[in-house]
């Protein structure tokens, strides 16, 4: 049978009917595996010019799938990151050979996107050294293979910090530019992406370009939040601060609604340097609020904190017996919520992380809470990026579908800062068009406890969720991979098909990382 | 012989499915065939718009070549004896009518599977770490050493009898078979499928347009006459729905089905390294639609074999655990109290009941109801009744039941 061939990036004709899968696009969004056409002349053209290549099956399974653990796929080959010369040279080469090329930082992605599914995978760890710390510009220069909390321990040799990483330990700053990146200080900083300076940049067909709002402007805007379809990203300079231990309050809620309004209202009035919720249930909301400075904090506690509506630890646990009380029915809930309570509280509490009443290494702290109590060998975490007041909607109706999956989950809400110098970085990404000054974001991940579930009951519950924020018109904080198909359904056609044709001008063969995006 | 990760027996939907799932994840995989590719296949061809996404999301858009005409489905229309009709249109817009001949050699060659057709099953060995597959190629014995096998050759599975010899006698088994005739005149809407809730009909009967002619087809319990059923039926059409068809073609056909593991949570999954899938475990949708399910359990079989190797877990563990939510979505069809409360179909059952007058609800309640009676020599009542409980209870339906 001749299968009629379909260009990467385009629509495919639907013989079916026109209002077949109403409004979904004709897109395989799970990719096929790539042919290996010309895949020895590649191999071996890369070997002449010196670049290492891994071949078999030891080496590529170890890539086999994301932290997502949904998709899987098995590169031909696999190149560590070494250098930008040698990246120059892979793309070259595969831009000549048409060999697709997938980029991988810390594997962190949930829908596959850093999974090859064929070709080669460059893995950027190999990249992982700071190259320069200034700490009169506090700014600092770094190979973009290195892990945030990598880079977070450089810099605290020299008292500094990073201003805004995502909760993951091994999370690397390459990837994370590439796609936004949140943190609880988002609300005040803005994303992890908005904190570059200037990039070095290997394009797709191989040139060492760097990069910044004022050198190269447009590739700059295209790479930040481009999810690796301009270049890769080989070296970055990112602004920094002095390190500050935090300050850290903890408001309960019983009402999702409520908290969300409190963390809005503190994000509208600057009223503290960190803020997000994560729940435990949604009838156990944490609202989460800290401090870089004695100052910020006391103007909070004189300013802001009566006006939270949230109650402190003792009174929640009081508002929660009385709640539980006329409810015995509901007793498997209360134990679950006190065991979780017991298992996870004293994790923000660790003596070797708190001095003073302080939380030290707040990256450690984080990222272990969240590896340990949340995350589990698959992450399977669908979100909602919506402007500030369609938020409330988007989580409650996210949080009626996680009711229908699952048993327990857990949301984690953050907002984050727009900066407007920076709204061409932001087109066609995690940042919504309608957001004005805050967009924010929630991550709906189930508990999965061990359990075992169908890649199917996942994708469904994937895109149930998906399909709140194409009803309210939001965006995703992450998109591609196997849910590429709600781009164009939520950007509309001309805006993604005005990206491809710069992806076409940028990348000829289209091939890096080309089963991402369109 | 040869050695791979993965034999897939069938090249069925299901079998692309989960060669498409093994192969991804690298597994060296082969599918065996008995007949030439593409080959013939029976069934009505409508596919579930849930389906019909599976499809576009990991083979591509379908080729014209797969299609039949009319391309598409826009729903399915009841028909009771009472002579009230009762179309439904599946959410989310119409459905594609495959050509299953080439949707399935498409399906397959997008998989990226190596294919051996015109090789038959013959039988097999599970040897604790691998399984031996005794097939005969072109009339010649050939052997396959797999790490798994997947069973996905249809209703009357050969992996099935392998694994468990008494199955097929322990569940009755049905005939569908289907006739085509050139139209003279048919007022029955070519962009539905048409069932019929008639007990004097048979226990399954159905039409629907395909390629200028019309479909006509009967399902019963195995031993009855199928040409007395399909005249039964075609005069029925022609005096109650003025149906006028000339005498059906010589290309009728048939084949039994294993209705019924789905209605009462019967299904066969496998034993040690040995995976079933597909109808072959018993999965059929309500009205008969079993692509869409057997997409799903395939894509699912294929799964649990990989996760099965990256957990070092015992793959029928993982493949249990994991069919669990297809065995939900599946029953849950034929579930009363779902079809009561919920929404499980992918058509608007009660909206289009309550769209009725409240004379020919109870006209229809009541027809549904005679023909529900005449599934009862099956006694599959007290396992429905337990099945169905189970759903609330449990959140799901009970493992203990599967082979």
């Amino acid at each position: 049978m001749k299968i009629p061939p379909v260009e990467p990036g385009t629509v495919g004709p639907c013989p079916v009917a026109p209002d077949a899968l109403q409004g979904i696009k004709r897109q395989q969004t799970n990719p096929a595996r790539w042919n290996g056409a010309g895949w020895q002349d590649f191999v071996a053209e890369l070997r002449a010019s010196g670049v290492e290549l891994a071949e078999g099956a030891a080496a590529c399974g170890v890539y086999a799938t994301d932290a997502g653990g949904t998709a899987y796929g098995q590169p031909h080959g696999v190149v560590l990151a070494r250098s930008a010369g040698q990246v120059s040279l892979l793309l070259k080469a595969a831009q000549a050979h048409r060999v697709p090329v997938t980029v991988r930082g810390g594997g962190l992605t949930t829908e596959g996107e850093s999974v090859a599914f064929g070709g080669v995978l460059l893995d950027m760890s190999g990249m992982s050294r700071v190259l320069g710390v200034d700490a009169a510009a506090l700014t600092v220069r770094t190979e973009a293979g290195i892990y945030w909390h990598a880079l977070a321990e450089e810099l605290r040799r020299e008292n500094l910090d990073y201003l805004s990483a995502p909760l993951n330990l091994t999370s690397s700053v390459g990837g994370t530019l590439g796609v936004g990146g949140i943190d609880v200080n988002s609300a005040r900083l803005g994303c992890s992406a908005d904190q570059a300076i200037s990039l070095q940049v290997v394009t797709p067909t191989g040139e060492i370009v760097e990069c910044s709002d004022s050198e190269n402007a447009e590739l700059f805007q295209r790479v930040i939040f481009g999810y690796g379809q301009f270049g890769v990203i080989t070296e970055a300079t990112l602004r920094v601060r002095p390190y500050t231990p935090l300050a850290m309050h903890y408001y309960y809620y019983s009402s999702l609604r409520t908290a969300i309004e409190d963390l809005q209202m503190l994000d509208r009035n600057d009223a503290s340097d960190y803020s997000g919720i994560l729940t435990i249930m949604d009838c156990a909301v944490n609202l989460l609020v800290a401090f870089d400075s004695d100052e910020r904090e006391a103007a909070f506690r004189k300013n802001w904190e009566s006006r939270l509506r949230g109650h402190g630890e003792f009174g929640f646990a009081l508002c929660m017996a009385g709640h539980y009380a006329l409810r015995p029915w509901k007793l498997g809930e209360a134990l679950y919520l006190l065991q979780r309570k017991q298992a996870v509280f004293p994790e923000f509490r660790r003596p070797e992380y708190m001095r003073d009443g302080k939380m030290h290494d707040r990256t450690v702290v984080f990222s272990r809470a969240v590896w340990k109590h949340w995350g589990s060998r698959q992450m399977v975490i669908p979100d909602l990026a919506t402007s500030a007041d369609k938020f409330i909607e988007a989580v409650e109706r996210g949080n009626a579908i996680c009711r229908q999956y699952f048993t327990h989950y857990t949301l984690y809400c953050v907002g984050i800062k727009l900066r407007p110098e920076h709204k061409p970085h932001y087109e066609m990404s995690c940042v919504p068009p309608d957001a004005e000054g805050w967009a924010y974001g929630c991550e709906f991940e189930p508990m999965i406890e061990g359990g075992i579930y169908s890649r199917d009951h996942f994708q469904a519950f994937k895109n149930a969720i998906y399909d709140v924020g194409l009803d309210l018109g939001a965006s995703y904080y992450r998109f591609g991979g196997m849910m590429k198909g709600y781009i164009r359904r939520v950007f509309g056609d001309a805006l993604v098909d005005r990206h491809l044709a710069m992806k076409r001008r940028a990348d000829p063969a289209l091939i890096l990382n080309r089963d991402v995006i369109f | 012989m040869r050695s791979v990760d993965v034999v897939i027996v069938g090249a069925s939907l299901a079998a692309a499915a989960a060669a498409k799932r093994t192969v991804d994840a690298g597994l060296e995989t082969i599918v065996i065939e008995r007949k030439e590719l593409p080959r013939h296949k029976i069934c009505s061809g409508i596919l579930s718009p849930r389906g019909h996404r599976f499809l576009l999301e990991n083979f591509g858009p379908l080729p014209r070549e797969t299609l039949h005409e009319p391309t598409s489905c826009r729903g399915v229309t009841f028909h009771f004896p009472s002579m009230v009709s009762m179309p439904m249109d599946f959410f989310h817009g119409t459905t594609p009518h495959l050509h299953r001949k080439y949707s399935d050699h498409w399906a397959i060659q997008r998989s990226g599977a190596e294919v051996h057709d015109k090789t038959s099953f013959a039988g097999l060995e599970d040897k604790g770490d691998h399984v031996l597959v005794h097939a005969r190629q072109n009339g010649e014995p050939v052997e396959y050493r797999a790490r798994q096998v997947i069973g996905a050759d249809g209703p009357s599975s050969l992996v099935v009898r392998a694994v468990y010899p008494d199955y097929t006698k322990q569940i009755p088994w049905f005939f569908v078979g289907q006739k085509f005739h050139e139209i003279i005149d048919c007022p029955l809407s070519p962009e539905y499928f048409h069932f019929w809730f008639h007990p004097g009909l048979g226990h399954y009967t159905w039409s629907h347009a395909r390629d200028g002619r019309q479909i006509v087809g009967v399902g019963f319990k195995r031993g009855d006459n199928f040409a007395k059923k399909h005249a039964v039926v075609q005069q029925y059409l022609q005096d109650k729905h003025g149906v006028h068809l000339q005498p059906a073609g010589d290309d009728d056909e048939g084949c039994a089905e294993n209705f019924g593991p789905s209605l009462i949570n019967r299904y066969v999954f496998g034993k040690g390294n040995v995976l079933v899938t597909g109808q072959a475990a018993g999965f059929l949708n309500m009205i008969g639609e079993g692509m869409s399910c057997a997409l799903h359990s395939g894509a699912i079989s294929g799964e649990a074999i990989v996760e099965a190797r990256l957990r070092n877990r015992p793959v029928q563990e993982m493949y249990r655990r994991m069919i669990a939510s297809e065995v939900r979505r599946c029953s849950d069809q034929w579930n009363p109290l779902k079809i009561a409360f919920d929404r499980p179909h992918e058509a608007d059952f009660p909206a289009a009941l309550m769209e009725l007058s409240w004379r020919d609800r109870a006209k229809v309640l009541r027809d549904m109801w005679r023909f529900v009676v005449l599934f009862k020599e099956f006694k599959w009542g007290r396992q429905i009744a337990s099945a169905a409980l189970q759903r609330p209870l449990l959140g799901g339906y009970s493992m203990q039941r599967w082979l």
